[in-house]
């Protein structure tokens, strides 16, 4: 039975594990073989704090820069997102899709149901990180890249101790709450959070130390892949994986179990007031039913509004004024930056404010920002329906199956203007608060370029999620093409011969005419909202075609 | 009747692959029927009532409802239907009130006064979010989504799943009225007893075979009684044998029972004139024991 759940636990996720795994791999290949072909004297020249960020030595070589800034970065993000999904799922998951009852209906405690859960979890993530260090030899080899002077087990150890640390800091949350989506999302925070945190920290004077408190720092900081392990960075990582499994522990077994159940959100404690019953009732319950688009934005309202807050005041408003704080010696060492190595981070030029701007907020986030909405709306828009078995009933009405798709679509395209928006208004304004004097119409061209960025991918997403019926080919789908399509323009950027093939990628026409200096380029933005048109077109005929599935 | 029929398919048939999970299957409904599809899990029902919905495609064949085909005509089509599906699922965070006010809202409007009438009826709870009522609870909400706009068919799959007794003999009822206004229902079930009480005519179906059709009273008065007759003494299997329609005599003690589907007088008549009739007792074959016979004949035959 135990073994069952394991087996059962393991065998629902290594598919997810093994794409995941691939294609950083092929990343990695690909990374590689594009760092042999191109100069790297222009890294000696990064500034400490940058190079740090990202995960790189100073005395960098060819297989340093692949090992340290592809596994070093997406391949540590990677693997801890894969485990924080794991972790969310193994208990809250279950309590959210109401199968911990019969699964607590066998004769097995508590504890061993979450031990089997985590165990699965644990071999998952070891498999893992031996099958990439494994393959980074074979593949150094095979491109000719001399890696014998870098201590890759270290760098793998270190990984597999922070990939552990967020995966058991997933499960404590969701066994002490019963909540996937606060064991998810607050575990990804904290992830993101702290990458950006040790980043940053050390580049401020006075709050070099804070960093510390961040997990990141313990994964990175000593530079493991030069400098060997830090046996006192992974115990402190592997002490806080123990620790986090204890709670779970205790967490799992102390509290009632949720049954399939709804959240009560502070709209229906409104609502249940007597005070403020009128107003709500009109706000949440006649309004958010009164079309299909309102349902569907109401259902993604949550992650919406954090990324727009985000946007607004992280990315946009107040890196205005830090670019004044930053340090002149910075600035000055990015004066001197080659245009190829920033193409790598978005471009920009950090001597000027539209350079930082163009690295910090629309060289990735801007665009990944707007991606992650439209991406989610789209991709659960007509599966998520499916998979809920909720689409029989509404389209039990006299709604065409293209109207519903169009109305979703719809909300997809709002949230993601709504983003650009509130992505323009922070910058503008940190721009205004910094006394930067940038040009607000220019920022407004690279938002709205930015946006039909992250609509490509969104109408993806509604594309694979029209035309299966399955939430997770969509998400899988889209987000694995926007990370190519991301990876293959700044490769392409940096070595010549791929310049043609980067056309293909849509982040191309995004940067390529620098918007935030000269403005609005019509010809890309038609190139992009194309893309999507045509994209959705599909989708409509896709969905027009096939059996509604009954269930996920 | 085919010309005033209500829901009208012709050779309806649904393949996944080599599953044939639906073969031919030809049925007239007319209006103001009430239509009873029976078949155990996986027969092929909740394929057929799909498919007519429009949610999933015919291989071959089609169906017409009040003269419009179903996938063509669809959209249009479902103004005029309401629809229950089967294991019904809803949105969790919604309270019914929310679930009724956004179909109404894509219906183009309902009349609440209705709603409220049929909820009450049911004894639903509106207020609660759906994600939190118990199954039963959620399956009154569907029920009142598929009857509140007054539509002219109804199709419901398994609409009792999850009723206590009381609440199902009160959606028979609804169904009875709504029917008597020239509504069509054609529902599914499992629950034989449930399509005997409400139905018109029965649809038994297998393997997504249409086996037989028959009026609920037809099915009935070919069935077997089963009499029993305690008598003053030990009787004579023989004698009882000699009636036209008796079978399977069995004889215990001063009990004597049958199998019978002859003339009820004839019977009686033989068991007064030769004993003195203490007790008598006589039940129909429910429909239960009709399905099994139907099955079983299925199985002799293939």
């Amino acid at each position: 039975m135990l073994a069952n759940i394991f087996f059962k636990t393991t065998l629902d996720r290594w598919k997810g594990w093994t794409i995941a795994i691939s294609s950083l791999m092929l990343m990695f290949l690909f990374g590689m073989a594009v760092y042999r072909d191109i100069d790297l004297s222009i890294y000696q020249e990064l500034p400490e704090a940058y190079l740090s960020l990202l995960g790189l030595a100073e005395n960098i070589d060819v297989g340093g820069l692949a090992i340290g800034a592809i596994l070093g970065f997406y391949g540590a993000i990677t693997l801890a997102a894969m485990a924080i999904s794991m972790g969310a799922a193994s208990i809250a998951g279950e309590e959210r899709d109401g199968t911990m009852g019969l699964l607590l209906g066998n004769p097995k405690s508590r504890t061993q149901v979450l031990a089997a859960k985590t165990a699965s979890m644990w071999v998952i993530i070891t498999i893992g990180t031996l099958v990439i260090w494994g393959l980074v030899y074979p593949i150094s080899s095979m491109l000719g890249v001399e890696i014998s002077g870098l201590d890759v087990t270290a760098l793998m150890l270190h990984m597999y101790a922070l990939v552990l640390f967020h995966g058991f800091l997933a499960v404590a949350i969701g066994a002490w709450t019963g909540s996937k989506g606060s064991a998810s999302g607050i575990t990804a925070g904290v992830l993101v959070v702290s990458f950006f945190a040790v980043g940053f920290l050390p580049m401020l004077e006075g709050y070099e130390d804070v960093a510390k408190a961040f997990p990141w720092y313990y994964f990175n900081s000593s530079n493991p892949v030069l400098n060997g392990i830090e046996w006192g960075h992974v115990a402190a990582l592997l002490g806080g994986t123990v620790a986090f499994a204890v709670a779970a522990l205790v967490g799992v077994n102390r509290r009632d179990l949720k049954s399939q159940s709804v959240a009560v959100t502070l709209i229906d404690r409104l609502r249940a007031n007597r005070l403020t019953q009128k107003v709500t009732e009109k706000l949440a319950g006649s309004a958010r039913v009164s079309s299909i688009a309102l349902k569907t934005a109401t259902e993604h309202q949550g992650v919406f509004i954090i990324i727009s807050i985000a946007m607004f005041a992280m990315m946009g408003l107040m890196l205005g004024p830090m670019y004044g704080a930053l340090p002149p010696e910075a600035v000055n060492a990015f004066r001197d930056f080659p245009a190829e190595l920033l193409a790598l981070f978005g471009g920009g030029d950090l001597s000027t404010p539209e350079g930082w701007y163009q690295i910090e907020t629309f060289g990735m986030m801007a665009p990944a920002a707007v991606m992650i909405v439209a991406i989610a709306v789209g991709a659960k828009a007509l599966a998520g329906e499916e998979a809920r078995r909720t689409m029989g009933l509404l389209l039990a009405n006299p709604i065409s199956r293209t109207r519903v798709l169009l109305e979703k679509t719809g909300t997809m395209v709002l949230f993601s203007i709504a983003i650009g928006i509130a992505t323009w208004a922070g910058v503008s304004l940190g721009s205004a608060v910094g006394s930067l004097d940038m040009s607000v119409g220019n920022i407004a061209a690279t938002t709205l370029l930015s946006t039909l960025v992250g609509l490509t991918f969104g109408s993806l997403a509604l594309l694979l999620s029209a035309a299966t019926g399955r939430t997770r080919v969509a998400i899988f789908g889209a987000v694995g093409a926007g990370i190519v399509a991301h990876v293959l323009n700044s490769l392409a950027t940096i070595n010549e011969d791929l310049a043609g093939v980067a056309q293909i990628s849509p982040f191309y026409y995004y940067l390529n005419t620098d918007p935030l200096m000269t403005g609005m380029d019509w010809g890309n933005g038609a190139i992009l909202l194309g893309i999507s048109v045509v994209l959705i077109g599909l989708a409509v005929v896709m969905f027009q075609r096939r059996d509604l599935r009954q269930s996920g | 009747m085919s010309e005033e029929a209500t829901i009208q398919i012709e050779g309806l048939t649904k393949h996944y692959g080599s599953v044939k999970a639906l073969v031919g299957l030809d049925l007239e409904i007319a209006a103001g029927e009430i239509f009873g599809f029976l078949g155990p899990n996986g027969a092929g029902k909740t394929t057929c009532i799909r498919t007519i919905m429009d949610e999933i495609r015919a291989t071959a064949g089609k169906a017409t409802i009040l003269g419009l085909d179903s996938h063509d005509s669809s959209v249009e089509l479902r103004r005029d239907i309401g629809y229950l599906p089967g294991d019904l699922a809803m949105y969790p965070s919604l309270t019914g009130r929310d679930t009724i006010t956004y179909f109404a809202n894509l219906r183009g409007g309902v009349e609440w006064d209705y709603v409220e009438k049929l909820a009450e009826r049911l004894d639903a709870d509106l207020s609660k979010k759906v994600g939190d009522l118990s199954s039963g609870n959620r399956q009154k909400v569907g029920l009142i989504q598929a009857f509140m706009n007054h539509p002219k068919v109804i199709i419901m799959d398994e609409p009792s799943s999850g009723l206590d007794p009381l609440v199902q003999r009160e959606i028979q009822k609804m169904m009875r009225e709504v029917a008597a206004t020239g509504t069509t229902i054609f529902l599914s079930s499992h629950t034989l007893s449930e399509v005997q009480r409400v139905a018109d005519r029965v649809g038994i179906i297998r393997h997504g075979l249409l086996v037989a059709v028959e009026t609920v009273a037809n099915l009935r008065s070919k069935a077997m009684r089963r009499v029993e007759f305690e008598l003053d003494k030990s009787p004579d299997a023989s004698i009882f044998a000699a009636v036209a329609g008796v079978r399977d005599v069995l004889v215990e003690n001063h009990d004597v029972s049958m199998d019978f589907d002859g003339d009820m007088g004839a019977l009686l008549q033989t068991a007064d004139k030769n004993y003195t009739i203490v007790d008598i007792s006589t039940h129909e074959a429910d429909l239960e024991e009709i399905f099994l016979t139907y099955y079983r004949d299925e199985e002799a035959t293939s």
